[in-house]
């Protein structure tokens, strides 16, 4: 007969609602900055941005009538379906070879797949401790320490999340308070903008450019200051392949420990760092008691679809991604939490093939893009490849991905979705090298038969 | 350091249950506290799981299938349309389906009313969106809704209204009646209703489970949440699901694609089959959980528990201290665990103070503190372990010390 122990924190008592009227001053401080750029958008074209399919007909008409409270949150201007789900219906009406998405067509290795379906049979599938069983926050902790040489603590300095995309909402809402500042660099995974909205920050955006996507220091020395709460990092780079330098990052600690700034680190590609070392930015001095360090076991493992990932960090950040974990979800997949513990016990020899692989699937499509006319800049880490499709004459890479859909047969991303201003991204779209050397042959093929300058 | 965390996540703290989870453990105790199973999940839907892992069916995905099946469930039982196109989104269990639902709706300074006794989480969900929780005291010992004080709990800030039905912690399941006064308030103030129903399909003796949507003029304004966890015993599978009108729904899978992206990919093909279970699957569960629910009314009541509402649905048993017992229930628990080595809830955390609430003594609040839950989801084994630890507890004349 199990017990399972799920206790967090010594004992406490919910706060009173005497902190009721705090709310009240909270919501006026929130109305005036959400979403500052964007135009005050009435309830009716709040619920048509909303839909993805035709405009509601019987619910629409309700919402115009009675001005509230009908219509979905304000924090919700900023949640439309994705790029990528709109590419894919593209790609799939016209037969295209989808090298969108970022996630493989091939499958997980058996030893991870069997200490699944192993931990189903043995009975544990019931809830497990919400921030994680105790073996898989140990086994992230110690290939932590491999990885970077920093000694976490499992219990309280891990949290297990639903996927990195819940690492990134957790830390977000957890550490987060509406109107305050945070520094992204584009272009950027979509869901930061998202969630950061959602938790009503203010977001300050400093553009990466090719040819290297290198960080320009002055630019980001202008725009942080001590009203700056945090700076987002994602290293490896999606969708530009880039990976933060040594000196990028000590210019960055140093500024962050200037001026009292969080750092919430998304490295979900670390061992797909191909041209140089993976840095974590908890590992420069005294940068770890201010960083949140995420991760996960999909992109290492090609298994996006079991979504464990986990947030490492000191003590007092943990506890405020473990309290929005905790009504986020409550607890994760508990026989994928005993195969990922399995999984990060691998060894090295795994991480060497896979990165080996990696580096040739890179090599197939990148000397495939160079021969077709593609302005290729380096990807030295992640499974992305992004290039300026100008040679190609096209207006900008949205209307360059559809033509490439339609005309060529072949999925990529236009990377303005990744841009707060669009026009940052209009030259460049993303590739995505996870998938069979078959596919990207045939890709290849494709763009060289029918793509023309 | 601290003050680098938001000020929702400061409010909330440590999860009442979880703690007592804690001792227990460390006393070997038998866990009554916790609402999930001790006993296998089913074996065809494990079968299923297992399968679509061998499958490769472990890549981010939505199965569209599990929209199928609901949409024909929902018909069948309820009488309910809905499009499986458009109007149900697939979350990481009915956590994050209801996460989702608040942050689709509620901004900073809205008002979301709560029927008290209350699970711990609504709360603290509402709280990190910028809502204010309000809460609406249902009156023991029936824990029947007073229309007066629901009327009362309305202002032009109410932006929705949760329920929970089959009742975390009470066993209540909410009458016709019921759900007709909650439905006129939604109408009145032309607010948004969020429903909790994991445990649908476990009710007792006649009692139906009455979807809240199903009543006019609450489709178009009500989400209804719900999972696998409870009704097939896999709470650690985390696939639940929001079915609302289309603009809601929508909103909800927006927010979800975000903070998840997807729910677990073979634990979502496993769905399938568990949907498809047949008829002989459901009457089994009730009557499993029925036969549980008995044995252990009888034993708390044969000690001197005062049982005056037997749950008509969900796994819970919320019973009243004995009217000499001078302990409180927090103490009474912590007794349970050291001498008796069987850990329960203390009814407190589910209450609240709430502005229905002002100018009534202190004595009439009494009740909060006397209140424990048990949960009987475990097997037979387990709670026939759990009366004979008891013995620990009671006095020659068989009653409780």
């Amino acid at each position: 007969m199990q017990v399972h122990c799920t206790c967090t924190h010594p004992p406490m008592r919910f706060a009173p609602s005497s902190s009721f009227p705090k709310f009240i001053g909270f919501s006026k401080h929130f109305h005036t900055l959400i979403a500052p750029s964007s135009p005050k958008l009435s309830p009716f074209v709040l619920a048509a941005t909303m839909s993805t399919d035709t405009l509601p007909t019987q619910n629409h008409t309700t919402a115009t009538t009675t001005q509230r409270p009908l219509q979905v949150a304000k924090r919700l201007e900023k949640f439309k379906t994705t790029i990528f789900t709109q590419m894919s219906s593209l790609a799939i009406k016209h037969g295209a070879i989808n090298l969108g998405q970022g996630f493989p067509n091939f499958d997980g290795p058996d030893f991870v797949k069997e200490a699944a379906i192993q931990a189903i049979r043995d009975g544990k599938n019931q809830y497990a401790r919400g921030y994680g069983i105790p073996d898989l926050n140990l086994a992230i902790a110690e290939r932590f320490k491999k990885d970077s040489g920093l000694v976490v603590d499992p219990e309280k300095e891990v949290t297990v999340t639903c996927g990195c995309t819940e690492a990134i909402a957790a830390t977000i809402l957890g550490l987060i308070n509406p109107g305050d500042e945070v520094i992204v660099f584009a272009p950027f995974y979509d869901s930061y903008e998202a969630t950061l909205s959602m938790a009503g920050a203010n977001i300050k955006c400093i553009t990466l450019r090719p040819p290297e996507f290198a960080v320009p220091i002055e630019e980001l020395k202008s725009a942080m200051s001590k009203n700056t709460r945090a700076i987002m990092i994602n290293t490896p780079h999606n969708p530009t392949g880039k990976m933060f330098t040594r000196e990028e990052l000590d210019s960055i600690a140093s500024l962050c420990i200037e001026n009292d700034v969080l750092v919430f680190s998304d490295e979900v590609y670390d061992k797909l760092a191909f041209d140089m070392e993976h840095i974590s930015p908890a590992s420069l001095p005294g940068m770890f008691e201010r960083t949140v360090t995420m991760n996960s076991l999909g992109k290492t493992f090609s298994l996006t679809g079991w979504k464990i990932g986990w947030a490492i960090a000191p003590p007092h950040l943990t506890w405020g991604v473990r309290q929005a974990h905790s009504f986020l979800t409550f607890a994760n997949s508990t026989p994928m939490q005993w195969a990922t513990a399995e999984a990060l016990r691998a060894p090295e020899s795994y991480y060497v093939e896979l990165k080996r692989d990696y580096m040739e699937k890179r090599a197939i499509l990148v000397e495939g893009l160079e021969s077709v006319g593609f302005k290729v800049f380096p990807s030295r880490g992640t499974y992305f490849v992004v290039v300026d499709h100008t040679p190609f004459g096209l207006e900008n890479d949205v209307a360059f991905c559809e033509y490439l859909i339609k005309e060529v047969g072949v999925v990529a991303i236009p990377v303005s979705a990744f841009c707060l201003d669009p026009e940052d991204g209009k030259n460049l779209v993303r590739f995505t090298f996870c998938k069979d050397e078959g596919t990207l042959k045939a890709a290849v093929k494709r763009m060289k038969e029918k793509l023309r300058k | 350091m601290e003050a680098k965390l938001s000020r929702a996540a400061k409010k909330l703290t440590t999860s009442p249950i979880q703690e007592l989870s804690h001792l227990a453990q460390c006393c070997n105790a038998i866990n009554l506290a916790e609402g999930f199973p001790d006993f296998p999940a089913p074996p065809h839907i494990k079968n299923a799981a297992v399968s679509a892992i061998n499958s490769d069916f472990n890549q981010y995905r939505h199965v569209q299938g599990i929209c199928d099946y609901l949409s024909q469930m929902v018909k069948e039982i309820h009488g309910l349309d809905i499009n499986p196109l458009t109007d149900v989104a697939i979350c990481c269990g009915q956590t994050e389906a209801f996460a989702a639902a608040i942050f689709a709706t509620i901004d900073a300074g809205d008002e979301v009313i709560l029927f008290d006794p209350s699970y711990e989480t609504y709360e603290g969900c509402i709280t990190m969106a910028g809502g204010v929780p309000i809460h609406v005291p249902l009156d023991p010992p029936q824990w029947t809704l007073d229309p007066s004080k629901l009327l009362r709990s309305l202002t032009e800030r109410t932006k929705a209204i949760v329920l929970n039905s089959p009742h975390n912690p009470t066993g209540k399941v909410f009458t016709k009646e019921e759900l007709e006064t909650i439905a006129r308030a939604c109408c009145s103030q032309d607010c948004l209703a969020i429903t909790d129903e994991v445990y649908e399909h476990i009710t007792y003796d006649t009692v139906k489970h009455i979807s809240l949507a199903t009543i006019p003029g609450m489709q178009e304004r009500t989400v209804i949440t719900s999972s696998l966890s409870k009704t097939f015993s896999v709470t650690g599978w985390r696939v639940g699901w929001a079915i609302g009108p289309a603009f809601l729904a929508s909103a909800i899978r927006n927010i979800h694609i975000k903070v998840t992206d997807s729910a677990p990919a073979p634990f979502q093909e496993a769905a399938l089959t568990a949907l498809r279970s047949p008829p002989e699957y459901f009457q089994t569960l009730k009557s499993d959980y029925q036969s549980k629910r008995d044995f252990i009314v009888k034993l708390l009541a044969g000690v001197g528990f005062k049982i005056q509402f037997i749950p008509q649905g969900s796994i819970f048993l919320f019973a009243e201290l004995p009217e000499d017992c001078l302990l409180s229930d927090v103490e009474f628990v912590k007794k349970l665990i050291l001498e008796a080595g069987v850990v329960a809830v203390p009814g407190q955390g589910f209450f609240h103070a709430n502005l229905s609430s002002n100018g009534i003594s202190e004595g009439s609040c009494s009740y909060q503190k006397r209140y424990i839950r048990f949960a009987f989801c475990k097997s037979h084994e387990t709670l026939a372990a759990v009366s004979e630890r008891l013995g620990n507890l009671l006095n020659g004349e068989g009653f409780l010390r």
